[in-house]
């Protein structure tokens, strides 16, 4: 009995000391700070490095933003903010008008790549020097839907390739290893990623990038109507620091990468000549004149596009769907 | 009461639950103001899968997962009733095989299918497997409960006898081992789907697994309600079919219980 007092006492005094000390493990986010939850639509990874660069050189707190990263998935992050949960996140850019054709209000306030960034991959055997050198090949995607998908239509659209004149294989995200072991003849996935990861094992390889032959409205950052009419300063803090965070990351790659470091789980142990390619690949994805800014015919394009598909029925005003006031 | 009174009276619990849970969804959703693409209203699922089953794509997919739940559900039956007779049988081999059977069941199959997909191609092949997998194991285990529960007396009975070694399968652990059997294969009847549907979501161009991901791709929240709601339909009707074969298959236990 006596022991057990003795306990509760111990533990009570543990608990005071902690309570002044703050003894939690977490890291305090100053009060004035408005903590953003990012979806970012992948896992951790060195091409998101102007955002990490952003948090660690200030960029963001200097706007009075603080940034939660969301590794979920991508459609998650458009329905929360269609739905007024939260009011950022980072998307492919056909997310766009097929979420607004469904009602979503989200409107796309930034361009965060300046070109799509799809490219269809192979063996430099298979002789893929243009999109028509696709017909009769066996082409391994995530699968029918996303960026991935659309970029490759965009391509079999502009070869006049239909999809009975190839095969298509869903094979998830394994497209570096299905290529490798020669189970899809071409590939398809983003420039700053399956390119390298590959010619790193040593492949010679043929890449095609759809942004060669079709100008389509890239990945970005979206809100929604609610937080453009209710909120704007916010919305122009958000983009001011991404802004800022993107073109510090262009200027001082090195620095960018190294601030990768705490937020890419496992970094220190990858193969860092690979990695830095991935960043540099994504750095030239980043430049967009000026930054931030999308073009208009990329939208009418990639309307185009989805049109074609069947993956919007009908057209949207493209005009509620983006915006450059912000990154001007 | 008459047999026939009790089952109408269980159909009529069953429409009533029915008809109760879609008004409580007809109001949360007419009610809560919560957008269509995060929770559609019932109307809004019904006027879909009409859609779907007009245009015979609901169908299409119903029939590709039907398929590689089947195929998985005997690949994996098969695989694991012959280990698990082994098993039973022979306390050498259990101690073998066990740590690798046991720690097989700790990796999740999530894990699992996007190799599966990579070492047996996007095919069908992949999906059959990864159903196979998540059947295996319960499977595995009531087969050897249920002839390790067989009593010994009926051995000695069957030796008495000189029953061959086929006969005391067939006539003595079959019968015997049946009813644990059963209840194995109850759970992984119901389990053989989401393996197939693991399967589809990890790379797949047909099935539910592919609807459901077409729904989420184009926030048609409705279609992946008519896609979930198909794939509870085929999970009931296996598990369904199951006990069907039960009651037939046992009912020889009910006659010596009367």
């Amino acid at each position: 009995m006596k022991g057990t007092k003795k306990l509760i006492l111990i533990l009570l005094a543990v608990m005071l000391v902690s309570s002044c000390t703050g003894v939690d493990g977490g890291e305090q986010t100053p009060e004035e700070l408005i903590v953003i939850r990012l979806p970012m639509g992948y896992i951790p990874n060195v091409q998101y490095a102007p955002f990490y660069a952003g948090m660690e050189e200030g960029f963001f707190a200097d706007e009075g933003l603080a940034i939660e990263f969301d590794y979920s998935y991508e459609t998650d992050g458009v329905a929360l903010v269609g739905a007024n949960e939260i009011q950022f996140s980072l998307v492919s850019g056909e997310q766009v008008p097929i979420a607004r054709a469904e009602g979503l209000p989200i409107v796309y306030v930034l361009a965060w790549y300046g070109q799509y960034p799809v490219a269809v991959i192979a063996k430099s055997e298979q002789n893929l020097n243009s999109p028509q050198d696709m017909a009769g090949k066996s082409i391994g995607l995530p699968g029918l839907f996303g960026a991935n998908y659309v970029g490759l239509r965009a391509l079999m659209g502009y070869a006049g390739l239909e999809e009975k004149d190839l095969t298509l294989e869903s094979v998830g995200f394994n497209q570096v290893e299905v290529l490798a072991a020669d189970t899809a003849e071409v590939i398809v996935g983003y420039v700053a990623n399956e390119p390298v990861q590959l010619a790193a094992q040593g492949y010679d390889l043929d890449v095609l990038l759809v942004s060669d032959y079709l100008d389509l409205v890239s990945n970005g950052l979206i809100t929604n109507e609610t937080t453009l009419a209710e909120n704007p300063d916010l919305v122009r803090r958000m983009v001011s620091a991404t802004l800022k965070s993107i073109q510090f990351a262009v200027e001082n790659p090195e620095q960018a990468y190294q601030h990768c470091f705490k937020y890419v789980e496992g970094l220190e142990d990858a193969n860092q000549e690979v990695q830095t390619q991935v960043l540099e690949s994504s750095l030239a994805l980043y430049q967009t004149d000026p930054y931030g800014y999308s073009k208009p015919q990329a939208w009418e394009n990639m309307m185009e596009v989805l049109l074609d598909m069947g993956l919007m029925k009908a057209e949207i005003n493209l005009t509620e769907a983006y915006t450059n006031e912000f990154s001007q | 009461m008459k047999p026939w009174v009790d089952n109408l009276r269980k159909i009529g619990f069953l429409i009533l639950s029915t008809v109760g849970g879609l008004i409580l969804w007809h109001l949360f959703t007419a009610y809560s103001n919560i957008p269509s693409f995060i929770f559609p209203k019932p109307v809004e699922v019904w006027a879909r899968l009409i859609t779907v089953l007009a245009d015979g794509s609901l169908i299409y997919h119903t029939l590709v997962t039907l398929q590689e739940v089947i195929l998985g559900l005997a690949l994996g039956l098969t695989t694991a009733i012959v280990t698990g007779y082994f098993l039973a049988k022979s306390r050498l081999v259990e101690r073998v095989l066990s740590p690798y059977i046991v720690a097989s069941q700790s990796i999740p199959i999530v894990a699992i299918a996007p190799l599966l997909v990579i070492w047996l191609g996007p095919g069908i092949l992949s999906k059959i497997l990864t159903s196979a997998l998540i059947v295996f194991f319960p499977v595995l285990v009531n087969t050897i409960v249920g002839l390790r529960s067989v009593p010994n007396e009926l051995y000695d009975l069957m030796r008495s006898l000189q029953a061959s070694h086929l006969q005391r399968i067939t006539k003595l652990e079959i019968p015997a081992a049946l009813p644990v059997f059963l209840g194995g294969l109850r759970i992984g009847a119901t389990l053989a789907v989401i393996g197939a549907v693991v399967g589809e979501f990890v790379g797949a161009d047909k099935g539910l697994g592919f609807l459901v991901n077409v729904g989420r791709g184009l926030y048609d929240t409705a279609l992946v309600f008519v896609a979930v709601f198909t794939l509870v339909l085929l999970a009931l009707g296996l598990y369904g079919t199951v006990v069907y074969l039960e009651n037939h298959l046992l009912s020889w236990q009910k006659r010596n219980g009367e």
